[in-house]
């Protein structure tokens, strides 16, 4: 069933940049919260977002040690959210002119957060690369 | 005591994952008995990552032992719908499943509805709180305050604070224009209420309609009679006709009405 996209406007982009400690995270939870708030999203759907969002600031944590930070760009439109989740060296390689996305790599030991994402969200887009850095893309539509 | 069968927990990885599920799909296709054995190792070998799923979902508002039991139906399923063939992880195929189930346990339970009112039950204990820990300790109390006293989570008085707000009750003589002069408009003034002059004329025009299908004479008795409050023996002495005669024309003459009445709405 190939439903046309039901149109979208881009209401604005919201930056956040969290220190990479867990104790930072859950003001990227409630700021999110607060974001996907504005959109006709059932509770429901925004306690699986500030889920989703905990798992990946988790993952950049896990991966890219602490005392660095963690940006969380949410790109927000009335039909859907999406929210980049990276951590510095993502950031410096962005900085550098390097290529957009870390390629993906599968990093063992951080499968169940990926998967819990998965689960969680609409689309999952992932890079986790000991070298080049860390980034998750994930989308959350409304109503889907 | 335990019945459930020893399983090493260290010592399962995903290959070992592959080859009990390998075991499994030969032993159900031969209908081995210890194809049941096998599928109980799978399900205790995989236990911690329902637990670590069940764990994600307890600041929702049920017990996670609840949530670790609906979340091991889930994982049961998995094991059972798991196909090696599909060549993905059993933890990426299970994770959705399981996930799925304790989201399941919510929406059955009605959560949808539960959590704004934990929320907007925790926004007014906030509320509360605040007046109380201002008075006793002296000072505005800090997140942490309440937190301590409400034995919840900082970031959950954050968010019922935050959230909350679209559950606030306002008052009803809450001002919504003026500056507190006589003048101020209050919530209650902009209510609307049933007006019943407005009904009575919507009434009123549809009965003068209606009148329209009725004969003179019978207009003229309805007339006499309801607007004039003139006894049937009268009018019927200045219509010169007999009383019964005056009953059986207003009797119609309702009829009809209410007829067309009935038919309009």
């Amino acid at each position: 069933m190939n439903l046309p996209e039901p149109r979208s406007e881009h209401l604005g982009t919201v930056e956040l940049r969290i220190p990479s400690k867990p104790e930072w995270v859950a003001v990227a939870r409630l700021a999110v919260a607060a974001i996907a708030n504005r959109l006709p999203f059932s509770v429901e759907e925004i306690e699986d977002l500030k889920l989703a969002i905990a798992e990946a600031c988790t993952i950049c944590i896990q991966q890219g040690g602490s005392g660095q930070s963690i940006d969380v760009i949410c790109d927000v439109e009335t039909t859907h959210v999406r929210v980049d989740v990276r951590d510095h060296r993502y950031r410096e390689r962005a900085e550098g002119g390097a290529p957009r996305r870390p390629a993906v790599t599968a990093v063992e030991g951080e499968g169940l957060g990926i998967f819990l994402i998965q689960a969680l969200t609409d689309e999952l887009e992932y890079g986790v690369d000991p070298q080049l850095g860390t980034q998750l893309v994930m989308t959350k539509r409304v109503g889907a | 005591m335990d019945s459930r069968p020893h399983v090493d927990e260290e010592r399962w990885d995903r290959a070992r994952t592959r080859e009990a599920f390998a075991r499994l799909a030969v032993a159900r296709g031969a209908g081995a008995p210890d194809a049941e054995r096998l599928r109980d190792e799978l399900v205790v070998a995989h236990l911690n990552l329902v637990r670590y799923l069940a764990v994600k979902f307890v600041n929702r508002g049920e017990a996670l032992d609840d949530l670790i039991q609906v979340g091991t139906v889930g994982l049961i399923k998995a094991i059972d719908r798991f196909d090696l063939e599909r060549g993905v992880e059993f933890t990426t195929y299970a994770t959705p499943t399981i996930v799925g189930e304790i989201k399941r346990y919510f929406r059955d339970k009605g959560w949808a509805l539960k959590v704004p009112r934990r929320l907007q039950e925790l926004n007014l204990s906030v509320n509360r709180a605040l007046e109380k820990l201002t008075v006793t300790l002296g000072h505005s109390p800090t997140v942490k305050d309440l937190a301590q006293h409400l034995h919840a989570s900082e970031e959950e008085i954050l968010e019922a604070q935050e959230l909350g707000q679209a559950y606030n009750l306002l008052s009803l003589d809450t001002e919504v224009s003026g500056d507190g002069d006589k003048n101020a408009q209050t919530l209650a003034d902009y209510i609307g209420r049933i007006d019943p002059g407005l009904a009575n004329l919507e009434d009123r025009t549809n009965l003068e309609r209606a009148f329209e299908v009725l004969s003179r004479r019978e207009r003229i008795i309805l007339f006499l009679r309801f607007y004039e409050s003139i006894s049937q023996t009268e009018i019927a002495k200045r219509l010169n006709v007999s009383q019964m005669h005056v009953s059986r024309l207003q009797q119609k003459a309702l009829e009809k009405l209410r007829e067309v009445l009935l038919e309009k709405s």
